[in-house]
């Protein structure tokens, strides 16, 4: 139970009267110098800290701090230390503490603590939380079977899987495929005799469904937009509609919601988008939207000459798939690093840009990046033209990409399969030096172990050891804000609109169904 | 590691060692053929070659040098090497500095003999004394117009009226004095102006002090009969050996201008700051590590992905290397208590609203303000402006280039396009145009501070440090000298 440091102290001072201050003092002194022993341990010989206060926000994990904790005796720290005699406090700030510090009444069990609680709360406090980020923690990514729900239909289980691995990306992609899911779950399930599909579907069937979903990747608007409407639905039921005839009813209801908010959407967004693009123009987009993809492909066959501009992005790389596709389809297609965008913009016509929600206040989140693109493009007077269908609308407002968003798993960012231990001899790192990409990382490693003394052991590290390195974290996030004054227009299926005009769309099209 | 220099890549460390072994021709031969190849590449390794390079020339055994013919065969040797890799600015920076080290050695021989000279003389600008005018290129509402070092002829026929007479040339001030003689080459401080020299020749000064008149530059050929007088060969030897004091001092400064930046870390770094930088620039790591021995901030850094994050993630996980892969590296920061963050280049603009500041690391500096650095500099900065977060760039001196960036897009080289695809995926490379530009051109508009190892300035005072240590007549190399050679 976390409580406030200073009125632990006071309430601990009048609910123990059994033990003296004398006794207590004499504790707390044992205490912190166990805990400095500990630290010292852990630490190397960590600089000097001026007692500056640190933001809230930058309290970052313990370690990197033991120093202000032991010299300062700041009970603060939320590694879980003790409280701090009041007579040591003195002038200190106590702050409010986060996490639980063990605040036992009586003072034995809290010195038995006193030496395993550091080591407790290392591993909760550790490196891959970005502080700024923290609300965003932990990371959703399911990867095994373990610890499923029973109520759990297989089609949703398998989604699920596919989402966290990428297979499935995309948010209308990922939007259809739940609905599907769902259509298979529904059609599964059996209402109790005691209650009735309407009262008993949702709550009990499709919850732990969605559960399943968020605990693979958190929820797209998208789907949290569907995820309503079907729940409205459902609950708007005539109960006394006979089991199958409901059933069969909301799958119809799903397919046509399918259709009518994306598959035909998609194709009116395509036609009123590829107007933009003219003969000669060069058109920029990022990353892999399917319906710019469906554009550009409508756009070619319609016959128009114009050339495209690729810009993909680390870890996910998809725009590689889309310049590949249209490659394929006949295209003439640049493709570029994100480095690279400020020399390809200049060149561009049109910048087409795909969404994961258009926000409220007329932002877009869309893939990490965006936001540059939209930047630089503003820069180069290069018009920005966001696709998205009504279905992506949100309620939300955000102002910037920190408060919304998604932080992949950091594992992500590293570059290639863990390198096997390669002995030092020049044999064996030409051997592992094969394997594609991961060859530059092996031999860049390879090669100042050579250059040390070969009886040394390989000191230089790797990033797959990032973990092992206590004030190194990475950061990984999904999406970000583009500011509204960046995007001229956004087109959907309700026609071209400012990006002022989204909340009206979204009430028209979310909530006013 | 093997002595021989076939059994390692060519590198800056094995030009090094072979320039102790080979001829000068040859060594010229394999810088230019490093260059080409790119196994030399960034900015300090280059400048440190081309030093070295330059030193060897100049010291070439056995050989006399008068003034002009040491800066003809510099001159040369320079073109060569700017031919070989135009976008390596540090070369021509180099070797533009070497030629104002010698220029400098030249006029400072010069001015005890023509003294003497003008004492006798009531009009200072008459005789034989006099050089052509040299036109110049920059025009007059330029800032590098005021550094044009003019040469006397203006005056030629109409004492006392300077000012006017460079219109027709267009540029009148003159070059400012150098009054010191033991000036360092490597920083010279703001040339000596003083109400005394301004008294002492009332006729035609500018606010620029311009060099006591009658003095010339050895360059433009003294006549025949002083040089007789002052006696050749001590002087030729002087030259040599100032020269080589000059081009040594050059060598130093290359040194010591990572600590010389790293001097001002603490004044501009505080406490619970966040930092972002990309790439992995040895400068900036040194700045960094100067400042957390005594403050504790964020970094988040960028890795530069295709083209430098390998080094970016050794050096956050190890450290910076240090001078040319050497073995040892400087310590991480976070072995210093310091939380790094790596994101990907694209993350950026997401979290700028969280940072404080930006520190970036140019791979060359134009005279305007604006620089060349690694690609996605230009998004960085787009985007610390557009949330009004400062953004200062760590350069040493030698990275500034006399240039003036007309069309940015012949700055920027392009690298290897498999390293973003590979080449094994053929249908891919085959059919798709894969871009990959090394660098981006960032106008001084969004640079806020430049640390150099001479302090911080604006990035609109930096004409005036390019004024100071380069020499108008050195800033095209093409240009041919002849008219300066002619005697009046």
């Amino acid at each position: 139970m976390a409580e406030q440091g200073g009125t632990a102290e006071q309430s601990k001072t009048v609910e123990e009267p059994k033990v003296s201050a004398v006794e207590l003092k004499k504790r707390a002194k044992a205490d912190k110098q166990a805990r400095r022993a500990a630290q010292k341990e852990q630490e190397g010989a960590p600089a000097e800290v001026p007692p500056a206060t640190n933001g809230a926000h930058q309290e970052p994990s313990a370690q990197g701090q033991g120093v202000q904790q032991d010299q300062k005796g700041k009970a603060a720290q939320a590694k879980g230390q003790q409280q701090p005699k009041p007579s040591k406090q003195g002038g200190q700030d106590v702050r409010p503490e986060r996490g639980g510090p063990s605040q036992p009444q009586s003072i034995p069990p809290r010195s038995k603590a006193a030496p395993a609680a550091p080591s407790k709360e290392l591993p909760k406090r550790d490196n891959s939380v970005v502080e700024l980020l923290s609300h965003l923690y932990p990371i959703q990514r399911r990867p095994n079977l373990a610890g499923v729900s029973k109520d759990v239909h297989p089609a949703v289980l398998a989604l699920g899987l596919q989402i966290s691995t990428y297979e499935i990306c995309g948010s209308s992609a990922r939007c259809v495929a739940m609905l599907l899911a769902f259509k298979e779950a529904i059609q599964a399930y059996t209402t109790p005799r005691d209650t009735s599909l309407p009262r008993h579907l949702v709550s009990h069937h499709l919850s732990p469904q969605i559960d399943c979903l968020r605990s693979c990747r958190p929820l797209a608007e998208s789907m949290g937009n569907a995820i309503r409407w079907l729940k409205k639905l459902i609950v708007e039921l005539d109960p006394d509609k006979p089991e199958h005839e409901a059933k069969d009813f909301i799958c119809e209801e799903i397919d046509r919601f399918v259709h009518e908010r994306i598959t035909v959407t998609d194709q009116a967004i395509a036609a009123s988008a590829r107007n933009q693009i003219r003969t000669g123009s060069v058109v920029l987009t990022y990353a892999k939207s399917a319906i710019v993809e469906k554009t550009i492909l409508q756009a070619h066959e319609q016959g128009t000459r114009f050339r495209l501009i690729v810009v993909d992005s680390r870890p996910l790389f998809e725009g590689k798939r889309l310049a590949t596709s249209l490659m394929r389809a006949g295209l003439e297609v640049q493709y570029v690093p994100f480095s690279g965008l400020a020399h390809v913009v200049k060149d561009a016509t049109l910048v087409l840009l795909g969404a994961h929600s258009m926000l409220s206040n007329g932002r877009l989140q869309s893939r990490v990046g965006t936001a540059s693109i939209a930047l630089q493009a503003h820069k180069a007077d290069v018009p920005v033209i966001v696709c998205c269908e009504s279905v992506k609308f949100s309620g939300k407002v955000a102002l910037d990409s920190i408060v919304l968003n998604e932080i992949a798993p950091p594992e992500e960012l590293l570059l290639s399969p863990i390198p096997e231990k390669s002995p030092i001899h020049p044999a064996g790192v030409a051997t592992t030096a094969v394997t594609g990409k991961s060859a530059v990382t092996v031999t860049s490693a390879a090669i100042s172990k050579d250059a040390s003394e070969d009886d040394e052991p390989a000191k230089l590290k790797t990033l797959h050891e990032w973990s092992s390195i206590s004030n190194l974290r990475l950061l990984n996030p999904m999406y970000d804000i583009t500011p509204a004054e960046y995007i001229r227009m956004v087109i959907c299926e309700y026609g071209s609109v400012p990006p002022s005009s989204v909340p009206v769309v979204h009430r028209l099209a979310n909530e006013g169904m | 590691m093997p002595s021989s220099v076939v059994g390692q890549t060519p590198s800056l460390t094995t030009f090094l060692k072979s320039l102790k072994q080979n001829d000068i021709e040859n060594s010229i031969e394999l810088f230019i053929s490093l260059l080409k190849r790119r196994q030399i590449k960034n900015s300090r390794p280059c400048a440190i070659a081309t030093t070295h390079l330059l030193l060897r020339v100049v010291a070439e055994p056995k050989r006399k040098w008068d003034a002009q013919k040491l800066i003809a065969r510099v001159r040369h040797v320079g073109r060569r090497l700017i031919a070989a890799q135009p976008r390596e600015m540090a070369v021509g920076n180099i070797v533009r500095r070497v030629l104002g080290v010698i220029r400098e050695v030249a006029e400072r021989d010069e001015d005890p003999l023509t003294d003497s000279e003008i004492s006798g003389s009531a009009s200072p600008i008459t005789g034989e004394f006099q050089r052509p005018a040299l036109p110049t290129r920059f025009s007059e509402f330029s800032p590098l117009h005021g550094a044009a070092a003019m040469p006397h002829n203006m005056h030629s026929g109409r004492p006392g009226t300077a000012d006017s007479m460079a219109m027709e040339f267009g540029g009148t001030p003159q070059r400012p004095a150098l009054l010191s003689t033991n000036a360092s080459y490597a920083g010279q401080g703001p040339p000596g102006t003083s109400l005394f020299s301004i008294l002492q020749h009332p006729q035609g000064r500018s606010p620029m002090a311009t060099p006591p008149p009658g003095t010339q530059s050895p360059v433009t050929g003294p006549s025949p009969s002083r040089r007789a007088i002052a006696g050749e060969i001590p002087e030729k030897l002087d030259i040599k050996a100032e020269v080589i004091d000059g081009i040594k001092e050059l060598q130093d400064e290359l040194d010591v201008v990572d600590n010389q930046i790293a001097e001002s870390a603490l004044d501009h770094i505080h406490s619970n700051e966040i930092i972002l930088t990309h790439t992995s620039s040895q400068t900036v790591q040194k700045f960094l590590l100067t400042d957390a021995r005594k403050r504790k901030f964020t970094l988040f850094h960028a890795e530069a992905y295709p083209n430098n994050h390998e080094a970016t993630h050794a050096t956050i996980l190890n450290g910076a290397q240090g001078e040319d892969d050497s073995d040892e590296r400087w310590k991480p920061l976070t072995s210093l208590g310091i939380t790094v963050i790596l994101i990907p280049d694209t993350a950026v603009f997401a979290l700028m609203s969280r940072i404080n500041k930006v520190i970036l690391a140019p791979h060359a500096v134009l005279a305007n303000g604006s620089l060349i650095a690694a690609a996605g500099a230009s998004t960085i900065a787009l985007a610390a402006k557009t949330h009004h977060v400062p953004v200062v760039v760590l350069s040493g001196v030698y990275k500034l280039s006399p240039v003036y960036p007309f069309d940015t897009d012949e700055l920027i080289e392009y690298g290897d396009p498999s390293k973003v695809v590979p080449f094994e995926e053929a249908e891919f490379t085959d059919k798709v145009d894969i871009v990959n530009p090394l660098y981006d051109w960032v106008d001084c508009d969004l640079v806020d501070l430049y640390i150099t190892n001479l302090g911080g300035h604006a990035p609109s005072y930096l004409y005036r440090i390019v004024a100071d240590h380069y020499r108008m007549e050195d800033i095209d190399l093409n240009a041919k000298q002849d008219a300066v050679v002619k005697k009046g």
